[in-house]
């Protein structure tokens, strides 16, 4: 990241070794593992035991029917449910070997390694260069601003299309400019994750497929998790998809549960699970 | 695919909310087993040509074969915008996959069948020689009856057949070695153009069987995403 990261540099020389190392073992490295993950928002159950890994640099994609969970699990990873008073978070969430929901962990510093991209653009009512500034300045950024807002810029694809009208409102721009703006805010404060929740679905075809595009670029220097309703979506950009499905009880609650996690292509061209290929197929009620 | 996991009233049920695309994989099926039907048809008519002499019916063969060719365009047709359509996955993809390639299948085979009766009208019929026509007769019908059972599997997507088809094979090969063996033996009494026709004639009646067992094995692999033997595994299960 040069001159522009938060932290001193230490972190992709780390991040070199670590690739160094993958390369070397042939292994991949898990940014999170989750074992027996369970959420409940007071008396009700939105998520079952869901185990599984997510790796460095690979987009993973997490579908299902509404009510399934997998925004849930999304939260999970940046400590958004923290926010909601009655949540509760069972089993282990580990970040790099590190327990997410450990006494000693700063919420906050999660959410900066772990930045997070909403469905609706949401650029802040200030310029687009305070928008990308924002973050930095608030994590107590101390060196080349104009620098770090470029590199952000360019790193979200958006840098050719508003570099003459940096102190412009962002607002002005168009939804898919936001979203790829609210992409450039996120990576600015240098994470490692980007967790994006259905981050097209209020975007035009173009402008999702720039999006698509874009985050084939990004995960080559970070891990993307991404929730999306549209399952061709999953399978154009991710390299792994979690199936998550709603149980129904037989007392009428309805929990969502992990059903299936693999390999885009095996997925969608051969799944292991008839959930899930009545799920893909579209013959799931 | 519509029919074979539609057992419980819930598939049924899920089905109809996409009961248009299912609808559509309904008509290729429909069609290719169809069409496969006339291709078996269209085989026996040229055995006609060839068994009974019967130069008179060649003409026919051709003329079938164009009603092999126009459902093969229509099913490619149909099978192609299906996939740029309804961006099918799982088994429906697979099935569409497949279909592109069974539809060459079916179609090489109509042509075999064209060209069996080009051969005999070539030669005006063939010699009268009872062991290379019996031997012949078995051929064509053990092809027409493999190439049936083929069809049949489609018809109702039998993953078995794949591996079955590929045994029963075994025996057309076996006639075709006999009857290559037979020319050999009598090739002086037959003369050479009428050897060599013959010997085609039992390597495309061969072929027609070997096509018959690549679209048992496309039916295996629409049923679990594999193909039989463990040459040609194309999907990771």
């Amino acid at each position: 990241m040069g001159q522009g990261s938060v932290e001193d540099g230490s972190r992709p020389v780390l991040r070199t070794v670590v690739e160094r190392e993958r390369r070397r073992t042939g292994q991949e490295e898990a940014v999170f593992d989750v074992s027996h993950l369970e959420v409940f928002y007071g008396d009700f159950q939105a998520l079952r035991d869901a185990s599984f890994q997510v790796q460095a640099r690979q987009i993973t994609a997490f579908i299902g029917p509404s009510g399934c969970g997998k925004s849930t699990v999304l939260r999970c990873f940046n400590r958004m449910n923290d926010l909601i008073e009655t949540a509760r978070v069972e089993g282990e969430v580990r970040y790099h070997g590190v327990d997410l929901y450990g006494p000693d962990v700063d919420p906050v510093e999660v959410r900066r390694r772990v930045g997070m991209v909403f469905q609706k653009p949401n650029p802040f009512p200030k310029s687009i260069y305070e928008n990308v500034a924002f973050g930095p300045r608030i994590a107590g950024f101390k060196g080349n601003m104009d620098a770090l807002v470029e590199e952000s810029l360019e790193r979200a694809a958006l840098l050719n299309e508003v570099k003459d009208i940096l102190d412009q409102s962002a607002i002005a721009l168009s939804g898919g400019q936001q979203q790829r703006l609210c992409i450039a805010r996120a990576i600015a404060t240098n994470p490692d994750v980007l967790l994006m929740d259905e981050p097209a679905s209020a975007l035009d075809p173009i402008a999702t497929l720039r999006i698509e595009e874009l985050m084939q670029e990004l995960k080559k220097e970070y891990t993307i998790i991404i929730v999306t309703h549209n399952m061709q979506q999953a399978a154009r950009v991710s390299d792994r998809t979690a199936f998550f499905n709603v149980d129904v009880r037989e007392n009428g609650m309805r929990t969502g549960q992990l059903v299936e996690f693999d390999e885009t292509g095996k997925l969608f061209t051969n799944p292991s699970e008839p959930a899930t290929e009545g799920y893909i197929t579209g013959r799931f009620g | 695919m519509t029919t074979s996991d539609t057992s419980s009233s819930e598939h049924r049920r899920h089905d109809e909310a996409r009961h248009r695309f299912a609808a559509t994989l309904d008509e290729i099926r429909g069609g290719m087993v169809r069409m496969g039907s006339l291709v078996v048809e269209n085989t026996r008519r040229a055995g006609e040509v060839m068994i009974e002499n019967r130069l008179d019916v060649a003409p026919l063969v051709r003329a079938a074969d164009d009603e092999i060719n126009e459902a093969y365009a229509r099913l490619e047709q149909l099978s192609f915008e299906t996939l740029a359509r309804q961006q099918p996955v799982a088994k429906d993809l697979r099935f569409l996959v497949a279909t592109t390639r069974i539809l060459y299948e079916l179609e090489r085979s109509g042509d075999l069948a064209v060209n069996c009766a080009g051969i005999v009208e070539k030669l005006d019929g063939l010699p009268d020689s009872p062991k290379l026509m019996g031997l012949l007769a078995r051929i064509l019908d053990e092809a027409c009856a493999l190439f049936a059972r083929a069809i049949d599997a489609l018809a109702d997507l039998d993953a078995s057949s794949g591996e079955r088809l590929d045994r029963e094979d075994d025996v057309v090969d076996d006639l075709v070695s006999r009857l290559y063996q037979q020319v050999g033996i009598e090739s002086e009494a037959i003369g050479l153009e009428t050897a060599v026709g013959l010997s085609r004639l039992g390597r495309f009646l061969e072929r027609i069987a070997d096509h018959a067992v690549n679209i048992g094995e496309n039916i295996a692999f629409i049923v679990t995403a594999e193909f039989p033997g463990d040459t040609h595994v194309v999907l990771r299960g």
